[in-house]
């Protein structure tokens, strides 16, 4: 609560707002699953919310709703106040597999997102530029994608996202993909990003030692159909940092959503072999 | 592939020997069956007529060449490929672009590129030169049909493969639609394109050939088919090795622009630093 109040200098985006939405997939063949029921959730201005849930819960799903790259069958979303009616670039994406241009070097995937906000060029070249800074991939500015590591490539991911500079940013699972000590190492960069410039944050994951040390409030999701199950308060007192995170309170906090997780993860588990 | 071969450490006389035959190696193939080929005639394993010796088939070749008459066959034989290439390469791109973007256009090539798939095109050559007469209109038209089904598969074939994260990113990034099919999905599907591309040019060659050796009007088909007919078996095989050649030079000026487009590829790069 203490050290993440927003500076008071940035504007207000609003916050996110999330009702009765379900969502259902259709295959060709088979029948529909029901993927999301009757999720409600309303996330603050600037509030980093992850969402935790047992693989199938819809978590992701929830995530493309609100990036707009699906259509709405039932409820409503909104963020900032504006219902969505499709993807934009006020909410920036960061993906588990990357989906860099791997045609564009590192630095022309960065330019791609500020080309069509039709900044001036030296503009788009200096936040280009800041930006690389910003994820330690000076040196690499004309490297391709395919010639990165993981944790390099997931760096250029975000920066290509935060270069925008989108009022919502939404993270499907984005150090998934990474070792143990890359992933270690970019959940530090993330969280000191965050508390230089917080904006809202929806951060999925199935990562529960993760979903405490990054957010502001953990969302732990049922097995599917995703409902929300509980939402668990993860702020601690004096920020988080390297200490916070090796303390009793936080590895309590830990195992205590952990069991919930397990709960769904074995209802989830038998539902598949049944 | 020779990495299987031997355990000798680089340096050794054998690696360097190693190298030697992964450069000349394929080569040698070629070279020893020039040498049987020559040596089969001047021992007269087999009667000259049947196959005249290498050595007189390569003056038949250089006579030819000084004459201007072969540099002329290889022009309009290369024209011929060219053009029907260039035009089944923008008609078949186009088409496979539409069917994975409209599903109307799906519903009615889909059923024809079914049956034409398998079909040998060149059956219709008695319809092409009823429509189209005898001269290059309708040899170029026989060929770009005969080879833009490839094209249209591999286009097909490529867009459907593109992960949906990378259309989203460019989205939530601000890209328009019309954007996105030129700046993610044309780069995205180049590979595989590419890929169609140079199974088509062969296609192309080989069609022309056959339909000079049926239709005439110049061009190496038609100049080795007239030596057929005069009973000219030094200008036969003179043909055969001429064919030969072009090809191969047409084989590697597309490997070559695969490599100039593909910078960015794995494929192109071997090394990185992961």
């Amino acid at each position: 609560m203490t050290s993440r109040t927003p500076p008071a200098e940035t504007p207000s985006s609003g916050g996110i707002s999330i009702r009765s939405v379900c969502h259902e997939y259709r295959p060709a063949r088979g029948r529909p699953v029901l993927a999301l029921d009757n999720i409600d959730l309303e996330i603050n201005d600037r509030e980093f919310v992850a969402i935790l849930g047992p693989s199938g819960c819809g978590k992701s799903t929830l995530l493309y709703l609100l990036g707009g790259f699906m259509p709405l069958q039932q409820g409503g979303i909104s963020v900032g106040g504006r219902d969505i009616t499709g993807p934009g670039p006020d909410r920036g994406i960061v993906f588990q597999n990357f989906a860099l241009f791997p045609w564009k070097t590192v630095r022309q995937n960065i330019l791609y997102g500020l080309e069509k906000q039709r900044l001036p060029k030296d503009e788009r070249e200096r936040t280009t530029r800041h930006f690389i800074d910003m994820v330690h991939l000076t040196g690499f500015e004309d490297s391709y994608p395919s010639q990165l590591s993981g944790g390099m490539k997931q760096r250029v991911a975000i920066a290509r996202t935060l270069a925008i500079n989108p009022d919502t940013l939404l993270m499907d699972e984005p150090f998934g993909a990474l070792d143990a000590q890359t992933r270690s190492l970019m959940q530090e960069e993330l969280l000191a990003i965050w508390n230089r410039s917080p904006t809202t944050v929806v951060f999925v994951t199935h990562d529960v030692r993760e979903a405490v040390l990054l957010a502001d409030r953990v969302v732990v999701m049922t097995a599917r159909p995703g409902r929300v199950k509980k939402i668990i308060d993860t702020r601690f007192e004096g920020g988080m940092n390297a200490e916070i995170a090796k303390s009793r309170p936080f590895l309590d906090r830990v195992d205590e959503i952990w069991d919930l997780v397990r709960e769904e993860a074995i209802v989830a588990g038998s539902a598949g072999a049944g | 592939m020779a990495r299987t071969l031997g355990n000798d450490t680089p340096g050794t006389a054998g690696h360097s020997a190693r190298r030697a035959f992964e450069t000349f190696g394929p080569y040698l193939t070629i070279s020893l069956l020039l040498i049987a080929w020559e040596l089969a005639s001047r021992l007269e394993l087999v009667i000259a007529f049947l196959l005249p010796p290498l050595s007189v088939v390569i003056v038949r070749i250089a006579t030819d060449f000084a004459s201007g008459q072969l540099p002329m066959d290889i022009a309009i034989t290369l024209y011929r490929t060219l053009v029907a290439f260039a035009l089944a390469a923008i008609v078949g791109v186009s088409i496979g672009i539409l069917i994975s973007r409209n599903a109307t256009v799906r519903w009615f090539f889909d059923p024809l590129i079914s049956i034409g798939l398998p079909m040998p095109k060149i059956a219709l050559l008695p319809v092409f030169m009823l429509w189209f007469g005898l001269f290059d209109l309708s040899k170029i038209l026989m060929v770009a049909f005969s080879a833009s089904f490839q094209i249209i598969i591999a286009t097909w074939a490529a867009t459907q493969s593109i992960e949906k994260e990378l259309i989203w990113s460019a989205q939530s990034l601000g890209a328009s639609r019309r954007e996105i099919l030129r700046e993610v999905i044309l780069p995205a599907a180049m590979p595989q394109i590419l890929t169609g591309l140079q199974i088509a040019l062969p296609i192309c060659l080989i069609v022309v050939l056959i339909t000079e050796m049926i239709m005439g009007g110049q061009g190496l088909g038609d100049s080795m088919l007239r030596s057929a007919r005069y009973v000219d078996s030094p200008g036969v095989f003179a043909g055969i090795v001429e064919i030969g050649i072009v090809g191969f030079c047409v084989i590697r000026a597309m490997e070559v622009i695969r490599r100039r487009l593909l910078v960015w590829h794995q494929e192109t790069r071997e090394e990185t630093t992961v």
